[in-house]
């Protein structure tokens, strides 16, 4: 069963596509990576998911609720990280989570609890406004993960933290379908990311998506095309270069 | 990191679908928490007790000039000093607008609102419903400024204090339209000087236009000048429907704009 479902979804800007025919398919309880160098179109992809940005073609449906027809019911499922983390300053981390939380008709305790899972509790009561880079990321996905929501987006959630705060993300994202029954999807232009988190990933270039499987698929899709297959990361480069070289050279 | 004490919390069931209800409402208390620092709230204050100790100044510089015109206390006060205290609430509307915007936009705490399951307009009609019972706080200063005036150096009786309160209520439904554009001002404007700007020059150019002239003193930004006391009961009518109407018609401007804004992003 898919929890997340496209069907030639498309979003253009005047003549430029950042996102051409995408179909896209997570199934449910996966960690599915979204791959893709800079401008490739996963923000996009995942805007529209949210309604930030309109889909001028396709459609999309996330647990079987259609936009735009359900955007706030899918709204109320999704936990979402978009860009930046995206804050109050002049409030604390913990008073930011709170107004989140009271929108979402959670109960108090729910951010304390999210504060505590992305380890920001000795720091909740600084304002957001004075956290470090590395802080206000895990205060985005404190906001994320507040009242557990069984879909969570994720855009490139690991940027701006150091090699340590980078494994405890990743090690919380890859807990998170076990711990709270949820879907995570999860974007980042680095494979060797991916595919410590992931088990289905999605391969996006200029708005087209060229692969989509678990890793072991990705890997007989490359032997099959002779790509090398010794390291993922050149794998995924050989894909991209393909598809770029295919395209005229754009890179 | 500690993710495991969280994983068997029974504090609230994972995805009962009560867990995450989220909805359309209005949220003023949420507006409230938002403007915490923001220097919003000692603003209000401080501009309410400026506007109030104009009347007060005024009278005790020149109250003989008063004393043997033959209007009512409040009528004589409010043609004395109501140009500058009215300046004053219209200039903190401003600024308020831009603030309660400025805290949405800095920090891109909007895009995170945008993806919760809110209509984003009502965020709008909340941040009026959180400036109303604040300009209420101002109008309320400044009637008491001007009730003290009456008792100290005019003539006070219960009439002033109901002639004070019309000509409150009065101001406060002609000061709607003007903060209800700036509110929209300051949210299609995500650099707060280009708002705080516009609604500097509305103000300036609304204190030029000629305030006998009925529909120049429509412009929003003009009409908080407006007093009650002497007024025609045609002429009170008029700007009472035209800030009912202009009320009205920001609010569905408001929401036309955010429609637009969200379909071309």
């Amino acid at each position: 069963m898919y929890i997340i479902e496209t069907k030639q979804l498309t979003k253009s800007y005047g003549n430029f596509a950042a996102v051409s025919g995408v179909d896209l398919h997570i199934p449910k309880g996966a960690v599915y990576g979204f791959l893709g160098p800079n401008g490739a179109g996963k923000s996009t992809t995942m805007k529209m998911f949210l309604g930030l940005a309109k889909p001028t073609g396709g459609s999309f449906t996330i647990d079987g609720k259609k936009y735009p027809e359900n955007r706030v019911e899918i709204l109320k499922e999704v936990g979402s990280f978009i860009e930046a983390p995206a804050f109050y300053g002049n409030l604390t981390g913990k008073e930011n989570l709170e107004i989140v939380g009271r929108i979402l008709g959670l109960p108090k305790s729910a951010a304390l609890e999210a504060l505590e899972l992305v380890g920001l509790t000795p720091y909740k009561d600084r304002l957001a406004r004075k956290y470090s880079l590395g802080m206000k990321q895990r205060l985005g996905l404190a906001s994320a993960l507040i009242g557990r929501p069984p879909i969570l987006i994720l855009d490139e959630p690991t940027n701006g933290l150091d090699p340590v705060g980078i494994h405890e993300i990743r090690t919380l994202i890859r807990s998170l379908p076990k711990q709270f029954d949820c879907t995570v999807l999860v974007s980042s232009h680095l494979l060797s990311e991916v595919e410590l988190m992931a088990d289905h990933i999605g391969i996006l270039n200029h708005g087209h998506l060229l692969f989509e499987g678990t890793l072991e698929q990705l890997k007989a899709h490359a032997e099959n095309q002779g790509y090398p297959t010794d390291n993922l990361e050149d794998t995924f480069l050989a894909v991209i270069d393909a598809d770029n070289r295919q395209r005229g050279g754009i890179r | 990191m500690k993710t495991q004490s969280l994983s068997g919390s029974d504090r609230y069931p994972v995805h009962d679908s009560t867990s995450r209800r989220g909805g359309y409402g209005l949220k003023p208390g949420l507006e409230y928490k938002k403007i915490k620092r923001t220097g919003l709230l000692p603003a209000f204050v401080c501009c309410g007790l400026l506007a109030a100790a104009f009347p007060v100044a005024d009278m005790a510089v020149r109250s003989e000039r008063y004393l043997s015109l033959p209007d009512s206390p409040v009528s004589i006060l409010l043609h004395a000093d109501w140009q500058m205290m009215s300046m004053l609430n219209v200039l903190l509307l401003v600024v308020a607008a831009c603030i309660l915007y400025h805290t949405e936009v800095s920090d891109n705490a909007l895009l995170k609102m945008c993806s919760l399951p809110l209509k984003e307009s009502s965020l709008f009609f909340s941040k009026i419903l959180l400036l109303i019972p604040m300009l209420i706080f101002t109008l309320a200063l400044e009637a008491a400024a001007l009730g003290f005036c009456c008792w100290h150096w005019l003539s006070f009786s219960p009439e002033v204090l109901t002639e004070l309160a019309y000509s409150m209520g009065f101001s406060l439904l002609l000061l709607l339209p003007a903060a209800l554009l700036s509110l929209l001002l300051a949210c299609a404007c995500k650099n707060m000087w280009i708002s705080l700007g516009i609604g500097v020059v509305c103000i300036f150019t609304a204190t030029m236009l000629p305030a006998d002239n009925f529909l120049l003193s429509l412009f929003p930004y003009a009409m908080p000048f407006q007093i009650l006391a002497g007024m025609q009961k045609e002429t009170i009518t008029g700007f009472s429907t035209a800030a009912a109407l202009e009320s009205l018609g920001l609010c569905a401007a408001e929401i036309i704009f955010l429609k637009i804004r969200r379909w071309s992003a």
